[in-house]
């Protein structure tokens, strides 16, 4: 309901709605008025009549047929208290129905054979309730047509006028900084739209900007530094023949053998990170996930088994068969299989299982659910494990999103799950 | 053996240098790539190491060079560009093996081994160290003639060390060389103790002298 549309409709039914009942009072008085004025013309109209052409023919002994055959041009004997000559508004009783009705009465003192009588001029209002009841009834059908009208020009006008909005609003809603598609928006006269389009084509480009710039840095701050990577390396290989060392020294040299394999990992990481949406992984192939699995198997229960941990790994007869890049497929699994073993306990378990097209990893690990926001962001590693480059899901989430793949987190049953939905 | 390192980074170049001269290579570096055009025309060399990105010029442009010129030296690039594009472009010019930097030395001095073997014996390659035979395309070990009955990882292991005789090997190396693909994301080294063991036991088994030696538990080394 909170379409721009649709509230664009419930404001004008809305003004409608108040303004239609805010002038109805005086719209009713007004026709009040109005017929009162016009019976009022009548009734003096007939008194001028009667003046002109009853009057003069008119003896004390006619009095009494001429109020049996008149209904509302009575004559009375002076006895009148009410004002004179002076039209007002009085009810009667109206013995057929019995009910009041109100009615325009005018008292008018005559001479008939030279005594004194008052004449009586009185015309029946339509009564005040039916006159509300028909204002209100072509007030309702004036809303009704006046909403209907509205609905279907706010329908139409809206729809046309704000197709270029809508336009836009999808091309950005579809827009992936990563993709690197720039999109292209409908031409369009009207001069706001104009200028949000252009807007948006400013931001958007200088995005591209800002995220090209940083990637082409991360790219080139990774790449200068395994140069001197390996200058540090292979001094420490140097270093390492020497055959005078101590123990102490060697335990120095481990440390540094360490800290270099972190750094280049690190290094790596980043540089794979920064390339990711590069052309030269946009290659995709039939892969099937099954058979990378399998491929891997061996060497992580190698690895696993230094932690006593026990891999089960539950898997399809079929081929599990995904388009995607051969080479980014296998680093994501690898980086999962490789979490699911880095953040393992002693004697804990993983399990690998396949299901139609999910492929998911569970394993045992911290007592506590890692927090989802920062799951998947670089260097928020939420263990303070030394040897993790803080990138691997980084990588993960990143592959993921280029294959269009969906990824989760769940914390059952104390363990942790990773699922990708190709 | 004679060796060309064409590196610009004199550091590394010289750390090459030194721990190959150990092996008994003879060593040259040049730093720039007209200095490394020039010897390659001048000099014949058993292997050159060739780093891409060169002061004055595209190493690949002298891997085109060392084609035409018809030379038949074996060629390791070493590079600090790690796609794939790049290692396939580079072996496909010409280069017999693509190295990415950062690496270590003793990976370095095993390819370089199995290289130079490889282009010394075409593919009749036999490796005979002491006792120990080992054939290289059928992967075959042989103590005084008996077949070893090793595993493809400890085959690996094997020449490695024999690729890098009297030198430390640092355990990282050794893992990383045996991890191939995934070492990128190794973060124990306990499996490669595994496999030296498992060797270790398999040759005294067949009546070798324990040629492999722990050095301060940092790493290993062939000595023979």
């Amino acid at each position: 309901m909170n379409q721009l549309l649709n509230k664009t409709l419930l404001y004008y039914a809305f003004f409608a709605i108040v303004l239609l009942l805010l002038s109805a009072p005086f719209f009713y008085s007004m026709m009040d008025r109005l017929y009162k004025d016009d019976v009022d013309e009548a009734i003096l109209l007939r008194k001028k009549e009667f003046h002109q052409y009853n009057l003069p023919t008119l003896h004390q002994e006619d009095i009494k047929i001429w109020n049996k055959y008149n209904r509302d041009i009575w004559i009375l004997p002076d006895t009148t208290t009410g004002a004179i000559n002076r039209i007002q508004e009085t009810v009667f009783l109206d013995t057929l129905q019995q009910e009041w009705e109100p009615y325009r009465v005018l008292f008018n003192p005559i001479l008939i054979d030279k005594q004194p009588y008052i004449l009586r001029i009185r015309i029946n209002l339509v009564e005040s309730e039916d006159l509300m009841k028909a204002v209100a009834k072509l007030y309702s059908g004036i809303l009704v047509a006046l909403l209907g009208v509205l609905f279907v020009l706010t329908r139409v006008i809206s729809k046309r006028l704000w197709h270029p909005f809508y336009d836009t609003l999808a091309k950005i809603q579809k827009f992936n900084l990563e993709q690197q598609s720039v999109p292209v928006f409908h031409n369009t006269a009207i001069n706001e739209f104009k200028a949000l389009n252009a807007g948006l084509m400013k931001l958007i480009n200088a995005n591209l900007k800002v995220y090209q710039s940083q990637k082409e840095f991360t790219e080139n701050a990774a790449h200068e530094l395994q140069t001197p990577l390996a200058v540090f390396q292979s001094k420490l290989d140097l270093l390492l023949q020497h055959a005078s060392l101590e123990e102490e020294q060697a335990d120095i040299i481990i440390s540094l053998y360490e800290t270099a394999s972190r750094l280049s990992r690190i290094n790596k990481n980043l540089l794979l990170l920064a390339k990711l949406g590069n052309t030269q992984f946009q290659n995709r192939q039939d892969v099937d996930v099954r058979a990378t699995i399998e491929e891997i198997l061996p060497y992580f229960t190698e690895q696993a088994q230094q932690k006593d941990l026990k891999i089960s790994a539950c898997l399809t007869d079929q081929p599990l068969w995904v388009q995607a890049n051969k080479g980014l497929l296998e680093i994501m699994v690898n980086n999962l299989f490789l979490n699911a073993v880095r953040h393992n306990v002693i004697s804990g378990t993983i399990s690998i299982l396949i299901e139609t097209n999910t492929l998911t990893f569970t394993n045992t690990g911290q007592t506590t659910p890692l927090r989802e926001g920062l799951l998947y962001k670089r260097f928020a590693a939420t263990s303070g494990h030394t040897q993790s480059s803080g990138l691997g899901l980084a990588i993960v989430y990143q592959i993921c999103q280029l294959h269009n793949w969906q990824i989760s987190y769940q914390f059952i049953n104390q363990q942790h799950q990773f699922s990708i939905t190709f | 053996m004679k060796i060309l390192i064409i590196e610009d980074e004199v550091a590394l170049a010289q750390s090459i240098a030194t721990y190959l001269k150990e092996q008994s290579y003879r060593c040259e570096l040049a730093g720039t790539f007209g200095e490394a055009l020039y010897k390659i025309a001048l000099y014949e060399y058993d292997c050159i190491l060739l780093d891409l990105m060169l002061p004055g010029g595209d190493g690949l442009r002298l891997l085109e060079e060392l084609k035409r010129l018809n030379k038949q030296e074996g060629i390791i690039i070493i590079s600090a560009k790690n796609s794939l594009e790049d290692k396939i472009q580079g072996l496909q010019i010409g280069a017999d093996d693509y190295l990415a930097k950062p690496f270590h030395l003793s990976e370095l001095s095993a390819r370089l081994y199995s290289l130079i073997r490889r282009k010394q014996f075409g593919n009749s390659n036999l490796i005979q160290v002491n006792e120990l035979q080992i054939d290289l395309l059928a992967k075959v070990v042989k103590v005084n003639a008996e077949i070893v009955n090793i595993t493809k990882k400890e085959f690996d292991l094997l020449l490695f060390l024999i690729g890098n005789k009297n030198r430390v090997i640092s355990k990282s190396a050794l893992a990383e060389h045996l991890s191939g693909d995934m070492a990128d994301m190794l973060d124990n080294y306990d499996f490669v103790y595994a496999h030296i063991k498992n060797l270790k036991r398999k040759l005294t088994e067949a009546g070798l002298p324990d040629y492999i030696k722990t050095a301060y538990g940092m790493g290993y080394k062939w000595e023979a």
